[in-house]
């Protein structure tokens, strides 16, 4: 049913294919169930779009938006001319591509993992186990990251060493950086990210897994071949949206992990955006290097999307 | 369920079109109508005003108690018949409602405590819509007025580039530090033999060794943190002191040379110092990871010898103790004696006055009695009778009483005054602690004194005004240069780079930038020096 | 799911294994979770030495105590919920139309909305100008201003577009056409029912949004008496805190001094807030759960 409703979906029914006045008629009703929506983002996203031409200029608060003084692409300049420019955008690449490649598969598995089980006390303890850490603010997240790796009083520290391994300066070594934040990122989120898919999984056919028990298949491979089909376009849909955020890494919870050892590998464009607006409110510069993360954000999810409908019965748009 | 879908979808609608509607119609000129009403303003004396005047005012607020409940401003109403209407924000997004407030055009008639950047004032002020206060300094301001003629170099610090005053300071002359100071373990010492505190960058070394080397909390362990810092900002002034290098940062030596301490030779030895108690242990090798609680934990387990805080005994633990004696500043070789930097007392950006206040002068009155004596007594420590009252009224003598249900003084005085946690106008006059200092305050007064003070301790660059030109390209420098300049201090002190490097390192900060960060403060300074 | 008639060996230690992994995941999981009820009720000197590792040392309940004092913070739970009922009601009735029209082939201009929509995902015009539209309606220090300028979300719309696609059967929408059923009746009778899952995650994820929401209450508030728990915590927690902020600048000594006896329950109170401010948000989770597996109905109704 799935891979034909979506064929469907590709190719517009014949009863529809009358002149577009004629289906828009037809469908009246779905323009109404858009004007919430098409309201909302006209007023408060579009609305307030006029600020982005700050980028350009030297924004004084009492002077306006439009008051303000042009300045041509002086803050990009002073980004790209950055010393740091290259690490910036480095690191923050291999962090969010280390984060898709960790983070992205593991709530997927799970969720698949849970479907599993029958419904009972376990299943419902564990997932709700699970889903609790993305709770947990940053600070007291970051809080017990630092005390549990630390050297002298860290309890994985003293784990590891209980076990004969000598453990590595995970706060210091700018070589553990990005796998520290990497995989308590996963610890945190792993299980909110089952979520989606689980809903997504309630939508698998019964009827399906019945004919496959006839014809003998193993769970493993009904969970393959039933399963999993049925959740690819939201893995999909999800994957582009993703990498439609590649350049976003937020500057919370790095700030609090960074140190002057782990600076080379910690730093990423947004710390880097925080740290100069600190030292006044920039919001010209910072719209501005904002401005440029869109822009590769932007082109990286067109990119996706493009291949995704090439590959894929799935995609944005 | 279709019904209440449906209803909810439309009234969104109707709401955001109400709203639209609603945002037209409303312009506000109410300010220029309450002066109709003839106000005098008296030059001296209280009420400062005949007739009651009512005027807006924006701070950051810290939440305990709300503003217009607080005795010391009904107190301060009575006493001056101004009527102030608060407008506050939270203290943590006060900045973004700061810039919220000048982008919508909507001022209050004062700012209180709001910490105007030296940016802000000159933009503003430039602008007009922060009035220049030296008219009414001169003639609504006596307690102002006295502070600045006494204090000339205060003057100039508050001075924006264009010769005008756009804010009123905070001004606090009796705190005498740049930074919290370095506390020794008095346990240590005394198990160590020690009746006299290290006086040279060796002898501090020495002891520190032999705190790692000799256990002086005597549990058998070696176990001992000699040097404990959280990311080296605690100490690192304090080290610098005996290279010669009065600040971190920027300084100015006693010939007027201003220097970019990360390229000075002092800087190196610094580096090589701490390199040194790296290498052997001595200097806390969690410092660039830890956090500010667990520094505090290892020292309440008794592990650490020498650190910073604002009193030794918030990090050892337990009651104030005149048995943990502050940091000596030590000497190296190098120098005929340490130099140490002394807090710059000025604080800008505390007060300042609107366009569309229709009262300034009033305004001016009300903030210089704060400047005084009695305003700055009610508003540091309350009104008389609640906290405190006189035990002998000519000599200003006071006494604390009990603290009203318990609990904790400074918890029931921040339900009483705004000057808590914010940088409140304000100036500190000795007085005001007479016969309200413990002991032990009087014994870190006196520390400070004989080691700081009589030490010829001394403001490292002055409080002043940089053009907008030189603040920007000061921001731009120091963005990447901050960065660089940590992780290579890290870098040399840890070993993870050597010192065969150093050249290089200071080829590649002067590429950044790091001359023309002296060059610009140079320039400052001279301007400064000549107004 | 499907409860077959006999387990063979291979599905059994698919089974066994699949177990354990789970059990490997909750122990994880859970550690740091202990770890944290258990620093909440800490004296705060064991947790900050790493004496306290797992079970409760020192056992006190001051952080509790000092979170629960607050004359602000049962207001701020009431205000927090208003909002969030309030607020995710709104959200759903944007969101859940608007997710339906673009989800279907034949609704003429929905790639336009589709690229209208995704655009605001990256280009956005700041604090300032949002600041300026949301006073000039005048919302300024109302509920308006928490709810309406998140009213919706491209990514759920997206997220619930994609489970319309791919669950609500073509042939569904046709034969209700053909029996002359509007498209109306189509998505509250029909569709609507069918969806119960999303419906649950939506609820969830703009729920959960608005919950933990503290800056547009930073920024468009000026009344306490309204702040959500989230504002009074923070607040809390900042003033605990300030003590990091005294190194330096020209700061009173009787601060110090008062920030140094709360220095202890700053951290304590750091582990209770978090309790206080979460535990009605999990404990609703397996409430939700449920909805989760009712796609059952989708395969009958096609039948």
């Amino acid at each position: 049913m799935n891979s034909k409703g979506q064929q469907a979906l590709r190719t517009p029914p014949l009863r529809a294919s009358g002149g577009i006045v004629k289906r828009m008629m037809q469908n009246w009703e779905l323009y109404l169930f858009m004007l919430p929506a098409f309201v909302y983002f006209a007023v408060f996203h579009y609305g307030p779009m006029y600020g982005i031409q700050i980028a350009f200029k030297n924004f004084i608060p009492s002077k306006g938006v439009f008051g303000s003084e042009w300045v041509g692409f002086q803050h990009f300049e002073r980004f790209f001319n950055s010393h740091y420019f290259w690490d910036l955008l480095w690191n923050t690449l291999s962090i969010s591509f280390y984060e898709l490649a960790l983070g992205f598969p593991l709530p997927i598995i799970l969720a698949l993992a849970f479907n599993e089980i029958s419904n009972g006390y376990f299943k419902k303890s564990v997932q709700t186990i699970t889903y609790a850490p993305h709770f947990i603010s940053i600070v007291v997240m970051t809080g017990m990251i630092i005390s549990f790796l630390s050297p002298s009083s860290g309890m994985l520290i003293r784990g590891l060493e209980a076990l004969g391994i000598d453990a590595p300066q995970f706060l210091n070594d700018p070589a553990w950086f990005k796998t520290v934040y990497v995989i308590s990122g996963v610890w945190q989120n792993t299980g909110w990210g089952t979520i989606i898919y689980l809903a997504a999984l309630s939508a698998v056919d019964p009827q399906q897994h019945e004919a496959a028990i006839m014809d003998g298949a193993s769970r493993f491979k009904r969970m393959l071949h039933i399963n999993l089909p049925t959740i690819i376009p939201t893995i999909t849909i999800l994957l582009i949206l993703n990498t439609g955020n590649i350049l976003g890494v937020g500057y919370e919870k790095i700030l609090l992990l960074q140190n002057s050892l782990n600076l080379e590998s910690s730093d990423v464009i947004s710390t880097f955006v925080y740290r100069t607006g600190l030292v006044s409110a920039q919001y010209s510069f910072s719209t501005a290097v904002g401005l440029f993360n869109s822009i590769v954000n932007a082109l990286m999810l067109i990119t996706v999307n493009q291949i995704a409908k090439r590959t894929s019965a799935t995609s944005l748009w | 369920m279709q019904n209440k879908k449906k209803g909810a979808a439309v009234l969104l609608s109707a709401a955001l079109v109400a709203g639209l509607l609603a945002g037209c119609g409303t312009s506000n000129d109410k300010a220029k109508e309450e002066a109709e009403v003839e106000v005098v303003v008296a030059k001296e004396g209280l009420p400062i005003v005949n007739e009651q005047i009512s005027l807006t005012l924006t701070a950051p607020d810290v939440g305990i108690q709300n503003w217009k409940d607080m005795d010391v401003l009904k107190e301060m109403e009575k006493r001056t018949n101004i009527k102030m209407v608060f407008n506050n924000a939270p203290k943590e997004s006060f900045d973004t409602k700061k810039n919220l407030i000048f982008s919508s055009g909507e001022y209050p008639d004062v700012f209180y405590a709001a910490g105007l950047t030296p940016a802000e004032q000159m933009n503003y002020g430039e602008q007009g819509i922060l009035i220049p206060l030296e008219d009414l300094i001169e003639n609504y301001a006596p307690n102002v007025k006295k502070v600045l003629e006494d204090n000339p170099e205060v003057r100039k610090s508050i001075t924006a580039p264009d010769g005008h005053i756009y804010s009123l300071p905070v001004i606090e002359f009796n705190q005498p530090w740049y930074r919290n100071p370095m506390w020794y373990n008095g346990d240590f010492l005394k198990a160590l033999g020690y009746d006299k505190l290290p006086e040279t960058t060796e002898e501090l070394y020495t002891y520190l060794k032999r705190v790692k080397e000799e256990d002086p909390n005597k549990n058998g362990a070696a176990d001992e943190v000699p040097l404990s810092s959280v990311n080296l900002r605690d100490i690192r002034t304090w080290l610098l002191g005996a290279y010669g290098i009065y600040e971190e940062e920027i300084y100015v030596d006693d010939s007027d040379v201003v220097h970019y301490t990360p390229v000075e030779d002092g800087y190196k030895e610094y580096l090589i110092f701490l390199n040194r108690l790296w290498t052997e242990d001595l200097l806390d090798h969690e410092t660039f990871s830890q956090t500010a609680e667990q520094k505090k934990a290892k020292a309440q387990n008794n592990q650490v010898a020498l650190f910073s805080d604002w009193n030794a005994y918030m990090t050892l633990g337990g009651e104030p103790s005149m048995d943990d004696p502050m940091f000596l500043p030590v000497k190296s070789e190098k120098v005929d004696k340490a130099v140490i930097a002394k807090s710059k007392g000025v604080t800008t950006g505390a007060f300042a006055i609107s366009k569309t206040n229709a009262y300034p002068e009033a305004s001016m009155r009300w903030v210089d009695y704060i400047y005084g004596y009695e305003g700055a007594m009610l508003f540091n420590k309350g009104p008389e009778g609640v906290l405190w009252e006189y035990t002998d009224r000519d000599s200003l003598t006071k006494k604390y009483l009990p603290v009203p249900g318990g609990g904790d003084r400074e918890d029931y005085r921040a339900t009483l005054t705004p000057n808590y946690g914010i940088p409140a106008p304000t100036i500190s006059i000795p007085e005001i602690q007479l016969g309200l200092t413990t002991e032990f305050d009087e014994w870190v007064m006196n520390e400070s004194k004989t080691k700081l003070l009589d030490k010829g301790s001394r403001i490292p660059y002055p409080t002043l005004f940089l053009t907008a030109e030189e603040q920007a390209e000061v921001t731009t420098l120091t963005s990447d240069l901050t960065t660089y300049v940590r992780q290579m201090e890290a870098k040399f002190i840890t070993g993870a780079d050597t010192f065969d490097n150093w050249e290089k390192y200071v080829a590649t900060v002067t590429k950044m930038g790091g001359d023309r960060m002296s060059e610009i403060y140079q320039a400052a300074y001279d301007r400064w020096k000549q107004s | 799911m499907v409860k077959s008639m006999r387990e063979s060996t291979s599905d059994k230690l698919f089974l066994a294994a699949n177990y354990l992994y789970l059990a490997l995941a909750l122990i994880v999981v859970l550690y740091p979770l202990i770890y944290i009820v258990s620093a909440s009720i800490s004296t705060p000197k064991f947790v900050n030495s790493g004496e306290m590792w797992l079970l409760p040392k020192g056992l006190t309940l001051d952080g509790y105590k000092l979170v629960f004092s607050n004359p602000k913070i049962w207001n701020g739970y009431g205000n927090t919920l208003l909002y969030t009922v309030v607020g995710t009601l709104l959200n759903l009735a944007v969101t859940l139309p608007a997710a339906y029209a673009l989800s279907r082939s034949d609704f003429v201009g929905r790639n336009f909305f589709m690229a209208m929509f995704l655009v605001t995902m990256f280009f956005n015009g700041g604090l300032i100008p949002l600041y300026l539209t949301v006073k000039n309606l005048g919302l300024i220090n109302s509920i308006g201003a928490l709810i309406l300028p998140v009213a919706a979300s491209v990514w759920n719309i997206i997220v619930a577009r994609t489970f319309f696609h791919s669950t609500i059967p073509k042939e569904l929408q046709e034969a209700a056409h053909m029996d002359g059923c509007t498209n109306l009746r189509l998505f509250f009778q029909i569709v609507l029912p069918l969806s119960a899952p999303i419906i649950a995650v939506m609820a969830l994820f703009y729920g959960v949004s608005h919950w933990n929401s503290y800056f547009p209450a930073l920024i468009y508030l000026n009344d306490e008496m309204k702040y959500p728990l989230q504002m009074v915590l923070r607040q809390i927690l900042v003033l605990q805190e300030m003590s990091a902020e005294t190194t330096g600048a020209a700061i009173s000594g009787d601060i110090a001094q008062a920030m140094n006896n709360k220095a202890e329950i700053a951290s304590l109170v750091k582990y209770a807030v978090i309790i206080v401010s979460t535990l009605p948000i999990v404990a609703l989770y397996p409430f939700l759960q449920r909805y989760f597996v009712q796609g059952v109905m989708i395969g009958s109704v096609k039948g």
